[in-house]
């Protein structure tokens, strides 16, 4: 049954628990920062920082309003981290949500380039090449547990809720109606995007005013290389490897007529 | 009666050869790691990727070094394969028959490459760039090039193996198992072919260093 | 808070006003969450835009220091339309019963009473006396007799307000509170409110319209405030007029209703429940004065201004008047005053007390101990600021100072610290060394001149001993020893119990100390026979809920329980009856079911309240004379005619409903009141019986715009009483507690926190996840300032005023907007108060970076509170 974790950007306060309460589950050490003239820190997310809010100044009409991104691996049902990962250490979990094995990720940061949110942090040495990949991975070890993920469980306003996909999508809309009828412009992002995220929003504003890409998509090239480019090749191969065993067995056959004719 | 032998491949270019030829192959392997994805687990901790990059710093270096060495003979290589004119036309049009099993007489005489080892040779190189010029932006300016940039990058990585690694099925297959080409392994093992096979398969190329021997001139040719 | 968190939830309305708490309180802001979720609107009033801010429904800004005006406004607002309503409207969209019978809205007020809307003496009410300091000390005095009611015992009532029968204000008595009030508040209309505050007109109006709904019968409204309210020269004020507008709307006493502090830190409301306040004795009993030479005169004070007022006209005709629950003795009545005075609730609060401190050493005789306490001189004053006046002044010669850092959390941070450098020894309890700690080391001291001498003692953390903390709605709760304490650290209890045990044994080995009895003769037994070696908080809970004192038989209420003959003892008369019979503490209690009447969240078997568990205070305002609730879906107490008792909360006070009780017993609502209802007017509070607007010490403004005083800064360098609040406190820190002018600070300063560090920061600036998201002290500003001084966000910048500078990283935000306040432009800064020069995340100047190097040494005209919330500033590029 399809698990997914809605955030309501309207009961956010931006307190960031749910960024501690990460770190703390996943013994995740905290970056070193300045203040960038900003309360947003880190100023990006990391192999250490998983989970970060992101706040956003707007001004609509003359009305302030200050939105809070949740900025995490958003578990795609069509992936493009899951797509390009040679090994299969990124996986899409029978829950729905996107797992990962770090065992066997072999450092090539191919899912770095394919994510649509600019998500997976790569930590390690780019001489050598030894790497590994660091993200969300939706407190795997809670959710198998009966337990909530630890961003969940901490929020205290309730703007993070977790349970089946469709509940929540129930909730969403419920939510997205009710707001609509104080006026809001609301919307629940994640439904349909990318076949359905597992990490929902309930947004306020256009994604764009939350900073987060208004159609996401996986790259057209991601579809060329895994989908086109692969059989191309094994095809192009193939048939170079069918043909050299053809002319092997037909220009024998001719040398051998040959031979014999004289 | 005594076979009389032709120098064919200098130590040095031998050497070259098979140096590259490992090399592409362990490239080529490690590589498919993150290809095929039975494969993906031997990829795990990234020991194929740091093997890799042992090798492509090998494959750099190795023409590097060649050319540093014999940079005349480099150049006038590169040069060779990139010459293209009607000789090269007319193998085109006996090659088909001729490589499978037909009669020996109707394929032009050959120079010192015939005209497909040509075609191989441009194909080697220039994939051989493309890896080098994609690999380093994939190794090195992984941070700094755009996401979209860099699957293209490794796009064209890809690309260049499949031309390259179907290239390489024609040519040693023709280099070491089509029934006609019974010297070619050798050549490049030993370095010599006897002047039969020099004779029949680069029938123009015996010519010439022939004649020079009979003039008593002792010029080097380009395939050392 | 009169209500509690849970309660919040409850409300139609909510008004977060001098409080960020989204940003301060974040795992409560779940109940405003919830409470919107039910359809609640939520109207937050902030010079910044906040956290809170962006929840809310509607945002309106205001100049920090200028609540006054804008609730005085609200006021108004609700006011005139009473006034312009008809009889007839009027009862429908507010509740009078609640007006008429509860408050006193209706009583006539001293014929002599002059408000400051007379010329005769603009921005003072009648009675005021100037005071100004040469060094420290308070602008003035009031003698405030002609506050009261014109009959001081049995106040007489307008039948006009009574019986709604009144249109025009003239209609009134000219001395009934309800037009005073109107009177009053009358000058505070948009125009001024936009003029002072810098609100803009529409937006105030829209606030107003829109709290003014909670004033319907079955409507509720809730306050949520905090330091923003109360860390002004006029902090109590700021409170009063959020009360005042309360009970007109009929919001006191009922579910989702309340005036609702949010404490600033876990225990707070412990502290000062158990009398930890400088004025205080626990269960807000007051400290003995000078002029107390024994007991009785202590209880003749007490009784002076919390005897019974009986007023008249009303329904109910009887005011349990809590403290002082007996009549008046008669003048026949042969009895002394003393024997009297002992039969008050005070009297036997008091004892009790005394009996719980000295035990078998408290007698009839001796005044059951009363002059062993300490007792302070009538004028001096006590207070933080004042303690570090006279540590200044090398008159406080030593300090214990535990589990605070006023190097970093005390106004005017460096004439703190350099007042700490007068002492001969200083004692720090605290779980980190804390900038006080090392005052003596710090960037801008030389330690070579300074003879202090430092004990610092290592505490443990709330996890790592056992004790209660009550929260902000008064519950205490009993938490546990999760981890021992590391290394040497003591939980506080070990160490004041080995502290006194030390002391107890000094003193009675030396007989010539004086006055060691007040120390030799104190019980002291907090160990018990399964721990020797430690003290235990069960034993001491068990002594604060109380006692006999022979048997040591438990006490369960002390509404029967307490005596004033030395036959009980107990700690804290609030908490009397945390204990059952059977000595099991209900403040251990965790059942999380909700079984009030339709499930308003009283969870009264989750940890036990003071008073009796009494989860929403003044709930008897919540019923109509007939003992029915206003509210019929959150009812909060119910008369069950048949049984013949209340449902639901604890009921406040006992006895039937006011129809359906004798005459004499008819209870009126407001217990703690000596006049039994609430005060619309009242004579309490130090400078005025209603808030008047008063400029803050540093002001941008040359004329106060309501009263029409000026500044006078040549001719009062103190303070101007009427541009100033009239009795604030002004120090002076010798010399250190300098005032600053708008041309050279032309910027309203403020301080306030982040969710992300936590009082002067010595727990979170030592956390590396905290730091991670708040690694370094800023200055918030707007955009048009900051394009003025060409600082971008991310600049590092120095926020300059009289007393200091500091330097922090520049945010420029449009969360701060330029307002207009009279004729001129007026700009914010805002510096949160977290830093300092120790821990893992230090600030960025040698002196930390504390916000409090800019805040003055000027304290609240009631409890001396520091106004930390606004003072001048200026700010350029580092």
């Amino acid at each position: 049954m399809a698990k997914a974790i809605l955030f309501d950007s309207t009961k956010c306060t931006a307190c960031r628990g749910c960024q501690v309460a990460c770190k703390q589950w996943n013994n995740l050490e905290a970056d070193e920062t300045v203040n960038t003239g900003t309360y947003e820190n880190p100023p990006d997310l990391s192999p250490r920082t998983w989970l970060k809010m992101r706040f956003n100044e707007v001004e609509d009409d003359g009305k302030l309003a200050w939105l809070f991104t949740r900025r995490a691996c958003m578990h795609c049902t069509e992936a493009g981290c899951v797509k390009v990962c040679p090994t299969g250490a990124v996986y899409h979990h029978e829950e729905g949500f996107v797992a990962y094995n770090k065992d066997i990720c072999s450092g090539c940061g191919y899912c770095v380039d394919a994510c649509p949110f600019d998500v997976p942090r790569m930590v390690g040495s780019s001489l050598t090449g030894k790497k590994k990949m660091e993200k969300c991975v939706f407190c795997a070890d809670r959710v198998t547990n009966d337990q909530k993920p630890a961003c969940v469980k901490t929020c205290p306003t309730g703007a993070l809720v977790y349970g089946d996909r469709n509940e929540m999508i129930g909730l969403a809309e419920q939510r997205v109606d009710k707001l609509a009828g104080q006026g809001v412009d609301a919307q629940l992002y994640g439904k349909d995007e990318l076949n359905g995220l597992h990490v929902m929003y309930v947004l306020a504003h256009s994604p764009k005013d939350y900073k987060l890409p208004v159609n996401p998509e996986v790259s057209p090239s991601v579809t060329l290389w895994q989908d086109i480019l692969k059989i191309m090749g094994y095809a192009a191969v193939g048939a170079v490897a069918g043909g050299l065993l053809l002319n092997y067995m037909v220009a024998r056959a001719r040398m051998v007529k040959e031979k014999e004719g004289k | 009666m005594a076979h009389h032998e032709v120098e064919r491949f200098s130590a040095g270019a031998r050497l070259f050869h098979w140096v590259v030829t490992l090399t592409a192959i362990v490239l080529a392997v490690t590589g498919l790691f993150l290809w095929v994805p039975a494969f993906g687990s031997l990829a795990e901790d990234s020991y194929s990727r740091i093997i890799h990059r042992v090798a492509a710093v090998i494959l750099v270096a190795a023409p590097l070094l060649f050319f540093l060495s014999r940079p005349k003979r480099a150049l006038t290589f590169v040069k060779h394969i990139f010459t293209w004119g009607k000789d090269d036309i007319a193998w085109l049009k006996a090659a088909p028959d001729y490589y499978f099993g037909g009669d020996e007489k109707k394929m032009p005489p050959q120079g010192e490459m015939n005209s497909g080892q040509k075609l191989w040779g441009v194909v080697a190189f220039l994939s051989v760039i493309g890896f080098i010029v994609t690999g380093a932006l994939m190794w090195f300016a992984k941070n700094s090039i755009p996401a979209e940039l860099f699957l293209w990058t490794t796009i064209i990585h890809d690309l260049c193996f499949i031309v390259s690694a179907s290239m390489t099925l024609v040519h040693l297959y023709l280099g070491a198992i089509h029934p006609r080409m019974t010297e070619s392994l050798k050549s490049m093992l030993r370095g010599k072919v006897s002047e039969e096979y020099a004779k029949s398969h680069h029938g123009k190329w015996y010519k010439e260093i022939s004649e020079s021997k009979e003039n008593g001139n002792k010029e080097a040719t380009g395939s050392h | 808070m009169t209500n509690h968190w849970v309660d919040i939830r409850n409300a139609d309305r909510i008004l977060i006003i001098g409080s960020n708490a989204a940003e301060n309180h974040p795992i409560s802001f779940k109940w405003v969450t919830a409470a919107m979720e039910k359809g609640a609107k939520l109207i937050n009033v902030d010079p910044r835009f906040t956290r809170t801010s962006s929840k809310a429904d509607i945002y309106a800004p205001l100049r920090s220091g200028t609540d006054i005006t804008f609730v005085g406004g609200m006021v108004r607002w609700v006011l005139n339309d009473m006034q312009q309503s008809t009889p007839a409207e009027r009862a429908q969209k507010y509740n009078l019963t609640y007006l008429t019978q509860y408050t006193n809205a209706a009583l006539i007020i001293s014929s002599d009473y002059e408000g400051p809307d007379g010329s005769a003496h603009p921005g003072l009410f009648s009675g005021f006396t100037a005071t100004p300091p040469e060094k420290a000390g308070r602008l003035g005095t009031y003698a405030k007799g002609t506050w009261n009611y014109a009959s001081g015992t049995h106040p007489a009532s307008d039948p006009a307000v009574v019986n709604n029968t009144w249109t025009a204000w003239s209609d009134l008595d000219p001395k009934c509170v309800l037009r005073l009030l109107w009177e009053h508040y009358s000058r505070y209309t948009p125009e001024k409110v936009q003029e002072i505050t810098g609100c803009p007109q529409d937006k105030f109006l829209e606030v107003s319209q829109t709290y003014a709904a909670s004033g319907e019968t079955g409507k509720a409204g809730t306050i949520m405030y905090a330091m923003g309210t109360t860390q002004h020269s006029y902090g109590t004020q700021n409170i009063r007029a959020y009360a005042i507008l309360q009970t007109l709307l009929a919001n006191m006493g009922i579910a989702g209703g309340g005036i609702n502090a949010l404490r600033g830190t876990s225990n707070v409301q412990g502290s000062t429940d158990m009398g930890l306040l400088y004025h205080l004795l626990p269960g807000y009993l007051v400290v003995p004065v000078h002029t107390d030479q024994g007991i009785s005169d202590y209880l003749k004070r007490a009784r002076g201004v919390r005897s019974r007022v009986k007023p008249q006209g009303l329904a109910g005709d009887n005011s349990l008047s809590w403290w002082w629950n007996i009549n008046l003795k008669a003048p026949e009545d042969p009895t002394d005053d003393y024997t009297y005075d002992l039969k008050s609730n005070w009297a036997k609060y008091t004892v009790s007390l005394l009996k719980a401190w000295y035990g078998t050493n408290a007698i009839a005789d001796n005044g059951f101990g009363f002059n062993y306490l300490p007792k302070t001189t009538v004028g001096t004053d006590y207070s933080h600021i004042a303690v570090f006046e006279a540590m200044a002044a090398g008159i406080v010669k030593a300090a214990m100072v535990w589990g605070q850092n006023m190097a970093v959390g005390g106004p005017n941070a460096e004439g703190e610290r350099t007042a700490l450098e007068k002492l001969d020894w200083l004692m720090v309890v605290d779980l980190f060394e804390t900038e006080t700690a090392a005052f003596w080391k710090r960037p801008d001291a030389d330690p070579a001149t300074i003879d202090t001498e430092v004990f610092l003692l290592p505490a443990a953390g709330s996890y790592e001993k056992q004790g209660s903390i009550s929260n902000s709605g008064r519950w205490a709760q009993w938490r546990y020893r999760a981890i021992p304490p590391i290394g040497e650290a003591r939980p506080d209890l070990d160490i004041a119990d080995e502290l006194m045990l030390k002391l107890k044994e000094l003193y009675e080995g030396d007989e010539a100390a004086p006055y060691r009895e007040a120390i030799t003769n104190l019980a002291w037994g907090y160990r018990s026979t399964e721990h020797p070696d430690e003290a235990d908080p069960n034993l001491v809970a068990r002594e604060i809920n109380g006692y006999k004192s022979e048997t040591g038989e438990i006490l369960t209420s002390f509404i029967t329980d307490l005596k004033s003959d030395g036959t009980t003892a107990c700690g804290n008369w609030l908490f009397c009856g945390m204990f059952d019979a059977e000595g099991n503490n209900k403040a251990k209690k965790r059942d999380p079911v909700d079984s009030s009447l339709n499930q308003i969240g009283l969870y009264s078997n989750w940890s036990w309240c003071w008073p009796v568990n009494r989860r929403i205070i003044y709930n008897r305002a919540s019923v109509d004379l007939d003992g029915n609730p206003f509210d019929n879906e959150r009812p909060l107490v119910t008369w069950d005619a048949e049984n013949k008792k209340w449902l639901g909360d604890v009921i406040d006070g006992g006895g039937n409903p006011i129809n359906l009780a004798a005459g004499g017993a008819k209870n009126l609502p407001f217990i703690m009141n000596r006049e039994g209802v609430a005060r619309l007017w009242g004579t309490t509070l130090a400078e005025g019986p209603v808030p008047e607007a008063y400029e803050p010490w540093e002001s941008p403004l040359s004329e106060n715009l309501l009263t029409g005083v000026t500044a006078d800064l040549d001719g009062s360098p103190k303070g101007k009483p009427g541009f100033n609040d009239p009795c604030c406190y002004v120090g002076d820190l010798n010399g250190m507690n300098q005032r600053g002018a708008p041309d050279e600070f032309p910027c309203v300063g403020t301080t306030y926190r982040v969710t992300e560090h936590w009082q002067a920061g010595q727990m979170t600036r030592n956390h590396p996840w905290l730091n991670e998201l708040q690694p370094q002290p800023f200055a918030e500003i707007g955009e048009e300032l900051a394009d003025d001084i060409g600082v971008k966000s991310g600049d590092r910048v120095n926020v300059i005023t009289a007393r200091g500078s500091i330097e922090v990283v520049a945010v420029v935000t449009k969360r701060f907007q330029r307002m207009t306040i009279g004729d001129r432009e007026i700009d914010h800064v805002g510096v949160p108060w977290h830093w300092g020069y120790m821990g893992l995340s230090k600030g960025l100047s040698p002196n930390g970076s504390s916000g409090n190097i800019l805040t003055p040494h000027v304290g609240d005209a009631n409890t001396t509170i520091p106004e930390y919330k606004t003072f001048l500033c200026r700010i350029e590029k580092a």
